[in-house]
Order: C-alpha cells, then structure tokens, then sequence
C-alpha cells in the first residue's frame, strides 16, 4: 500500500484494487452448537430432571416444582446483582446477613400484624441497600478489596440483626403474609418477582450501553477508565442493588416462616448464591457469564437439592452433593471450553498476521 | 565454548519473526544485539529463555544442545535471562530469593538459612557488592534489586547470561555500576548477551555486536573499529535512503490544540500546539517521559488546554474524550483492549449510547458503524463476534484506533502510544496510512515512539524528549533516519551517566 494517500475516505481494502472485505458471520447451526457448549448446565439439567422424574415419578407434579421453584425464585432475586458483581470483578459475601437483617427489620415493623406491610417492605430494602451502600463505597471509591469488605459485614451486618431482635419476632398477618406464600395465576408472588428481575437485568446487561460496561469493568478495568467508563460508579450502583435485594429476600423468607428469628435467618445464604452464580457460567475473573445461565444454575441447584429429597437422602448428603455437583460442574465447563474453541475455530477462520500487502 | 545459535527460525503465523540467525558467543565474551522494536531481539531471548520454542534451527550451550526448553529447564541448562521485569520476590530476603526452589537444606527438611545468608554474602561480594543478604528485596532501589538477580543466575551456575536491555529503568550511576558488573562478569568466564537500544553502551561494553531487521541478522562485526555512528546506520538499515514521506499538511491551518504548562508526575511542563491535518510525533527512549507526556495530557495533571480555540475542561478521561481528545494506549493487553469481547463491542465500545434508541443499543446500527470503520481500517479478519484477544498484534491495534474512530468528527485530537508496537510490517503500512486520511479529515495527531523510521514515515513535525521534557523541535522534513537515531542513542544524558 502507497504511504502517499489521498484524503478520501476510501478503505484501505477497496484502494488496494480489491473489492471490499466481506463481513464473515457465525453460521446458526454453529451459534446453537456454540450456546449449548456455553451452557453445559443446560443439558445437564434436562438429564437431571429427565432421570428424576423416571426414577421418582413426582419431580414434575406442580406441586413439588412450586416448592423448587420458590426456592430458587428467593435465591435467584439476590443472585441477580450478585452474578453483575462478579461480572464486574467484584463479590458480595454480605447477603445471608443482609438478608437477616432485611427480615429483622420487616419483622420489627409487622410484629403481632399491627404494623403497614408497605412501610416493612421499603423500610427493610432501605436499610439493605445502605448495608450496599458501605460495601458499594470501601470497595469502589476506597477501593478495598470487596471480598474483604463483605466478609467483614457477613459478620457485622448478622451482629445489627440480632442486637435489633435478641428474640424473634413472629405472627405478621396475612397481608404481609402474602409475601411469602401469596400466589398471581397459581404462581409464588417470589417466583414472578424473580423472573422479572432476571429478564430485566438480562435486557440491562445484553441490550443497554451501561450493560456492555459491566462487562468491560470485568475484563479490563483499566481500558474501561481509560474509555471514559465510571468505573467507581457503576460497580457501586449494582452494591446497592445486592443489599436491596438480600434485604427484599429477607422479607419473603420471613413473611413464609411467619417468624424472624436474627440468628438463623439467612446462614449459609451467599453460598448459596455464589454457588448458583458459578454454575451458571459467571467467572469468578470477572467479564463473564448472563442471567440465563444464572438461571440456569438457580434451577439446577434447586432442583438437584429437591430430587435428592425425593429420592430419600438425607440433608447431609445433600450438602455433600450440592458441593461436588459445583465442582464438577465447573470441570464439565472447562472441558467443554476447549471443545467451544474447536467449533469457534471451525466457525470463523482463525486470524493470522493481518499480512498487509501480502 | 560459549553460545552458537544456527539457523535459529521462529514463525508465528504467517511472520517470521526470526529467520535464520547464526550467532557464536564464546565464553568470556559480551555480545551486544541491536534493532529496532519488533526486529526479533525479544523473540530470541524467549528462544533462549524457554518462555517460547524455535520453529527451526539448533542453540547449543557449551557444546551441549538446547532443546525442548521450558524456563525451567533452560535454568538448569545454565542459561540465565534477566528480563526487564525482574522475577524477584519482594516479601523475601536477598538470600532467600537466591536459593528460591534450590533450598539448602539441613537434615533434609528445614531451609538452612545461615549457610544461605553465607553463600549469598559470598556471591553478592564476588559481585562487588555488600548488600546484605538479609535486607528484603522490595526494599532495595531498582539497579541493586537487578544486582540480586545477576547473583542468583551465578548461584545457579549461570553460562550464558542475556540482558535485556537492563539500563533502561537505572539512574545514571546505577547504570555505570551495571557497566562494571558486566564487565567483571566477563571475566568470569561468561558468556553474555547484551541487548539494548543504547548505542553508546554497545561500543563500551561488547567485543561484538550484531544487528537483527524484520527478524534476520543484516550485521555482524568486531566492535573494534566501529563508530556509534556505523551502529546506528545498521539499526536504520538506510545509509542513504529515508522511508517515503507523509502526505504534506494544509497550508497555515488552525490550532486544534493548544496546551500549556502541561504538567505532571515525571514530565513537564511542556507547551504544545497541534494544528489541523498535523501528525506529531514525541521522540524518546523508554523512560524518556513521552508516554507520560500523552498520559498526563489525557488523564489530568495540570494544564491550561483549548481544543479549536475552547478552553476545555480535562481531568479525566471521561472529560478529554468529551473535549474530542482521544488516547490509543501503549500497552494493549492492560490499557486498551477488553480481551474477551468481540471485536465490534471493542470497536463501538465509546459510541454504544449515540448509536443506540433511547437507553437501548442497537445491534444493527452498531453493526453497521463497526463494518464501516473495521473496512476503513481494513481489519482482518472482519468478524464482529471474534474476540478481540484473538486478533494479530497488528489487528488489535487496529481495533484499538476504530474505536477512536468511531468517534467521527468528534474526534479532534488523537493521541497514540507507540502505535506500531508488536505489529507487523504490512499492518503497520496500514496503520500509517488511518493515521494519514484522519489527519487529512482536519484532526490533529500526537504519537510517541522511539524509532526513527516511524517518525520520517508518520510524522510532519518531530519532537525530541527528554526527562519529561521537550527538547529539541525538528522538521522531519529535512531528516535523515540518522539524524534521528543519533539524537537518541547519543544524548548528553547518557553520555553523563557513562561517565557518571
């Protein structure tokens, strides 16, 4: 190519006497081969799920999925913000305590159903998103690190739950009742809420500029400062939304148990959800993973809890399961990562130098 | 006895970015290597390193061979390179870094760390240093840290020794200390690689120097008899020739930018004026401050900057892109590229909301916006969802300034880093050719770069830089790629710290 150029705005292609560059797409039966590799889970579900109802005959009954559902409806609301955290290159260990609190607080107000299920509601998720707030501001604009942060107030913030209501507060009333246990068209009042919050977070994240840069923050924070990109800001935003949402998931848990208690609400709860959040395909590197595989691993570990009581094991191997179905559910991702790069390969040519003038 | 590489090839791809070196260090011996960025020096420390394996050829070490290298296993074959970045650990000691995995070990368990500390003291004295051999590393300035690094190749038997161009992070005196360890290595019997851009140093330290282009050794001498200024023709590869020049500026055209009193950590202050459908280059080695001069001029720092006569507010880069001043970063892989997403999200990244409806993006207009200016810069090959970390050097760099092209006529200023940094010979024809249509669209443009020929055959106007500073200002016009490389290479600041 002549370096003596003339100002038009002509390719470089097109002046080099070619015609202009085709742009190479991904073909569809590629893409689906490429998203089911993306999504182990997914098929790994289907054959759960497939092999439970054979083997029990009741996994699939309404009634038992309600209950699964509901589960993983109050998991998946905190798993929400939390896998755009991880996206960014943070974590929230807080939210099993944020959830108590939040519970606490919304009990305090509905305590023997005198109180307005309305003011319990904002009043819990307010406090939730302040708890998001501190560890939003440590870990953004002071820039500690966030799992330090939040494994400081995972104790502190269960501290403030139970100095609030040394003894548990119970019998709210069925309006706030309804929370826990209401249902719209047959559905858990949780289960819609939870699936509103992940189409909505899904379209945030796929289809809005501010989506795009939840990812950059994750994969390189650095060029997205660099590219104008509020990198304090946006990481903060979503800490308050993790808070808001352990807090709102402490409501629904204590409207269900009709009862508040501030020391056993929520224990366990962030691995819970850090567990859904990593079987679902986010990297704890920060910069990948979606909702829907955050659905996906919600149902999966609701499911393989669910078809485990079914099948009669006990709570303990439960929990030993849930552990090596983690595990191994990663093994199976990586695996099928180097299968991915084969097809991807397959699918669009591999780049070589750029060979300029060759 | 000593080194012999022959025919030492390494493709990656479709280059070559070495191809058929011989080279023969005898024991005892320093030879230093010149070329440009990109000419195959880094690919043939990796080589012999182990961080990378030749696609053809022999290394043989001492008339043993060199084969399937890792970086262990070029360790134990006495091969020690000392990269730039040093592979030290801060939290420990000078002597616990020295038998770093080669513990001495008494009664086969526990470290013993009085022999260490002992042996240490004796390698750092044999050095001519007294570092103690308690003191931690980190705490140690920059050039004695190095010092350690040396001591722990010997503790480890250490034949062939390769130097990565080790004076480009010391002070003055620090690099004459260098200058005397390499030379008391030599004595010892080494065998010693001495790889730098100082032309200066190569005529005072190496008993032979070689030079490598395009990945082929084009020069091999005795240093005896030969001038800096042989040295630097061989570098440029044109004792009479320059590399054709760029399209002239408009005539008088306005001011797009102005700045003064930039100031900041490391540089300034420094004035600077850019004018419309100008290419400017700063000229500099390494640790010279032109990269802080682009850095701070976009991120902040103090100073008083118009863009088309409006005194704009900059402080950040949010603001400085606002202003129309665009940063194409130096360090690809940490500053620039968001490795994993797809080249189109790379590419509009700065532009989602404009191109969008509303709050919600639009995938066909940023599709559209991506093909435009990925055909503009002829990016290869041109597939929106490829990752952007799997792109070529020079394809990623590519991606890298669509981005800042995407920015349309908003785009007023475009600052480059080292544009051709890891790019090959043909995308960098390429690049030159973007940078040239956007000067001629009216903007102003900024590079830093420390070869000579990137400057005759990108810039309009060079500026040579100093310790942060400007110091000298030439039409490149009347340039010779000589004139250049002697402006670097021979600047009175290193001639000080030789003398130092």
């Amino acid at each position: 190519m002549s370096a003596t150029s003339t100002p038009d705005a002509t390719s470089g292609a097109q002046r080099s006497g070619r015609a202009p560059a085709p742009v190479q797409s991904v073909p569809l039966g590629a893409r689906i081969r490429s998203g089911l590799t993306h999504n182990p889970l997914l098929v790994l579900l289907v054959v759960m799920v497939a092999a439970l109802q054979v083997t029990t005959g009741t996994a699939l009954n309404w009634g038992n999925l309600r209950g699964v559902l509901l589960d993983a409806a109050v998991i998946a609301i905190v798993a929400v913000p939390g896998a755009m955290l991880v996206i960014c290159g943070y974590i929230d260990l807080s939210v099993g305590s944020t959830l108590a609190l939040g519970g606490v607080v919304a009990g305090k107000v509905m305590a023997n159903g005198q109180g307005n299920p309305a003011v319990a509601v904002v009043l819990a998720v307010a406090v939730g998103a302040f708890v998001g707030l501190v560890n939003g501001l440590l870990s953004t604009y002071f820039g500690l690190s966030s799992f330090i942060v939040t494994l400081g107030s995972l104790t502190a913030v269960r501290g403030v739950a139970q100095l609030l209501s040394p003894l548990p507060v119970n019998t709210f009333g069925d309006t706030f009742g309804f929370l826990g246990i209401g249902t719209i068209a047959g559905v858990p009042l949780a289960v819609w809420l939870a699936l509103a919050a992940l189409l909505i977070a899904g379209a945030v994240l796929t289809m809005t500029p501010v989506g795009r840069h939840v990812y950059a923050i994750g994969v390189n924070r650095e060029a997205a400062f660099l590219s104008g990109v509020r990198v304090q800001q946006v990481p903060l935003v979503v800490f308050v939304l993790s808070g808001a949402a352990a807090a709102f998931a402490g409501v629904v848990t204590v409207a269900r148990l009709n009862s508040a208690p501030a020391g056993q609400l929520g224990l366990g709860f962030e691995l819970q959800v850090l567990t859904a959040v990593l079987l679902g395909g986010v990297a704890l590197t920060g910069g990948e993973g979606g909702m829907f595989g955050v659905t996906l691993g919600v149902l999966f570990l609701g499911m393989l809890r669910n078809g485990l009581t079914l099948l009669g094991v006990t709570t303990f191997w439960q929990s030993v399961a849930s552990g090596v179905a983690l595990v191994a559910a990663i093994a199976i991702a990586k695996g099928t990562h180097s299968v991915r790069q084969r097809l991807e390969a397959r699918a669009a040519p591999t780049p070589k130098s750029s060979g300029g003038n060759a | 006895m000593g080194l012999v590489l022959q025919g030492l090839t390494k493709r990656y791809g479709a280059t070559l970015a070495l191809d058929g070196v011989d080279l023969t260090i005898p024991s005892g011996s320093v030879h230093g290597l010149l070329g440009h960025n990109g000419a195959g020096k880094s690919t043939l420390i990796k080589c012999l390193g182990g961080a990378t394996s030749p696609t053809a050829g022999t290394m043989e070490l001492d008339g043993q061979p060199l084969v399937d290298l890792t970086p262990r296993r070029a360790i134990a074959s006495g091969v020690a390179v000392i990269y730039q970045h040093l592979s030290l650990v801060g939290n420990l000691s000078v002597a616990d870094n020295l038998f770093l995995g080669q513990e001495v070990r008494s009664g086969g368990v526990l470290v013993h760390a009085r022999h260490q500390r002992e042996a240490a003291a004796a390698t750092l004295a044999e050095l001519g240093s007294s570092i103690s051999p308690r003191t931690l590393v980190r705490d140690l300035p920059i050039g004695q840290r190095q010092l350690v690094e040396v001591a722990k190749a010997l503790q480890r038997n250490a034949r062939l020794l390769v130097l990565d161009e080790p004076t480009a992070s010391l002070a003055g005196d620090e690099a004459a200390r260098l200058v005397e360890l390499v030379e008391r290595l030599r004595e010892r019997g080494l065998a010693i690689l001495y790889v730098t851009h100082l032309l200066a140093e190569v005529t005072r330290l190496a008993d032979r120097v070689s030079t490598l282009r395009d990945g082929k050794q084009v020069f091999e001498s005795d240093m005896a008899g030969l001038t800096t200024a042989d040295l630097a023709a061989s570098v440029s590869g044109r004792s009479a020739g320059r590399p054709p020049a760029p399209p002239a500026p408009p005539a008088d055209p306005p001011v797009v930018l102005r700045t003064r009193r930039l100031q900041g950590r490391g540089m300034g202050p420094v004035d600077l004026d850019l004018r419309a459908g100008e290419v400017v280059a700063l000229f500099g080695l390494v640790g010279s401050g032109r990269t802080r001069i682009l850095e701070t001029l976009y991120r902040g720092g103090t100073q008083e900057t118009e863009v088309d006569g409006t005194p704009v507010a900059v402080g950040s880069p949010a603001k400085s892109l606002r202003a129309g001043i665009c940063l194409v970063p130096g360090d690809r892989r940490t500053q620039g590229l968001f490795g994993r997403l797809s080249a189109l999200d790379n590419s509009v990244f700065g532009v989602l909301a404009s191109l969008g409806r509303g709050p919600v993006r639009s995938r066909a207009a940023e599709r559209r916006a991506f093909t435009d200016v990925a055909r503009h810069v002829a990016l290869r090959p041109l597939v929106p969802e490829l990752p952007a970390e799997n792109f070529s050097g020079g394809n990623q760099q590519k991606v890298l300034i669509s981005r800042s092209l995407q920015q349309g006529d908003r785009l007023r200023v475009l600052l480059l880093d080292e544009p051709t940094q890891g790019v090959d010979v043909g995308a960098r024809a390429e690049i030159y050719d973007v940078v040239h249509r956007l000067a001629a669209r009216g903007a102003a443009v900024l590079f830093a770069t420390n070869e000579a020929d990137e400057v005759l055959a990108l810039a309009h106007r060079c500026l040579v830089v100093r310790d942060g500073r400007i110091v000298e200002e030439l039409d490149v016009a009347d340039l010779q790629p000589r004139d250049l490389v002697v402006r670097l290479h021979d600047a009175p600041a290193h001639q000080e710290r030789n003398s130092a």
